[in-house]
């Protein structure tokens, strides 16, 4: 993964922008999609790897969560100068973090919080799961890692074989999530749920029903725990994990250009109006 | 001599036997990881099975520590019994600590700790 997967998308003098953040062990090429449609619909679009992601895979053990806040909010005060808007989106680890950032910027104008996984009880999460304070806990931790198995977070076949080439090469994701990369994960988690009840800003929450990483139980959270006027949530029917790749990911993408467009000062008058 | 060996073995407390058993599994898993953990890092596959393996043999060390110390608090033996529940809780505070940078640092200091509870196990013969 040496080649850099990160995207800046913009157009001229353009008020608005909104920043990405990937999944865990993924990169910018999962939310790719979703930013192109994102500037199509009039705004600057930014997602950079996050620490540990898109170099080697041993990097992404030396990673701590704290990296990514860091890095990620570090972003987010760079274009907050430059922009009258910007809204977060993240999708997975992507949208923690997100919310993370939310919880101590309240000039965050909005947040796209796509399969956000404060949980990790999937249905593909192994039988074995019970063991898994053991190995998050103790030195296990940097010896296990977490298969990358069917279906890869997508429900449509296609794209899944696709998919899991790509993985397999490790071009474009991890084909496995090591232990240390979830226990940094379930830190962060912990800390966002701890500080839920400060975000403020309009949260468009998106969960498939039959996620196969994490349940619909971590969007429900979000949505009961947030102090947000604004908020809204989608259940997806027919989608796994990956919702920007998956099946519905034209209707995810209409939803969040709606939801911002709503909320956006500098919508088109057209969109303003409905 | 192996009837001999038999004998002995036969008049140890179960929880002991326990005790000498999961930690010699555990030891000699540390081991194997720390010596052999850089070439097979990519086989994700037989990591994973490996690490649920001593996972479930460190459940196992754990209910026998247990065993072993409420056993040595019902026959009077206090210093046994407040000794080895320490050893329930090293492994979580070695790996509060440990970092991918320092794991095999971190690994010898597990296999320490293992050892010296194996030890102390031995002494109670």
């Amino acid at each position: 993964m040496a080649e850099s997967l990160d995207f800046e998308f913009k157009h001229e003098s353009c008020k608005r922008a909104v920043l990405l953040f990937h999944g865990m062990t993924g990169s910018p090429f999962e939310m790719k999609k979703l930013g192109k449609a994102l500037f199509e619909a009039d705004f600057d679009v930014f997602c950079y790897c996050l620490p540990g992601h898109g170099t080697s895979p041993i990097s992404i053990k030396t990673v701590r969560w704290e990296d990514w806040y860091i890095d990620s909010t570090s972003h987010y005060r760079a274009l907050s100068k430059a922009y009258d808007e910007v809204y977060l989106g993240g999708l997975c680890m992507g949208a923690v973090l997100a919310l993370a950032i939310a919880s101590e910027y309240s000039d965050v104008k909005g947040i796209l919080s796509l399969s956000t996984t404060l949980f990790l009880d999937g249905w593909t999460i192994p039988w074995y799961n019970f063991l898994m304070p053991m190995g998050l806990h103790t030195i296990l931790r940097y010896y296990y890692s977490f298969p990358e198995r069917e279906p890869y977070g997508l429900k449509n076949e296609v794209l899944r074989k696709k998919i899991a080439a790509l993985q397999k090469k490790n071009t474009v994701a991890l084909d496995n999530y090591p232990m240390s990369c979830i226990y940094e994960l379930l830190k962060m988690s912990r800390a966002a749920q701890k500080n839920m009840y400060k975000v403020k800003s309009p949260v468009l929450l998106m969960h498939a029903k039959e996620d196969d990483l994490t349940s619909p139980k971590s969007a429900e959270f979000v949505y009961k725990n947030i102090s947000s006027n604004i908020r809204e949530y989608i259940e997806l029917e027919n989608s796994y994990h990956l919702v920007v790749m998956d099946n519905e990911r034209d209707f995810v993408f209409a939803k969040c250009i709606e939801f911002l467009n709503k909320i956006s000062q500098y919508a088109p008058r057209e969109v303003a109006l409905c | 001599m192996l009837n001999e060996v038999g004998k002995i073995i036969a008049h140890f407390p179960n929880s002991l036997l326990a005790i000498i058993l999961t930690n010699v599994i555990l030891i000699a898993g540390f081991v194997f990881g720390k010596l052999l953990l850089y070439k097979f890092e990519n086989k994700v596959k037989f990591m994973s099975l490996f690490t649920v393996f001593i996972s479930v043999v460190m459940v196992a060390y754990f209910i026998s520590i247990i065993w072993f110390s409420l056993s040595n608090l019902y026959n009077g033996n206090a210093v046994y019994a407040a000794m080895f529940p320490i050893f329930l809780f090293l492994p979580f505070i070695i790996g509060h600590f440990a970092s991918y940078e320092k794991i095999q640092y971190y690994t010898n200091v597990q296999i320490l700790t293992l050892v010296i509870s194996l030890l102390l196990a031995f002494s109670f013969i």
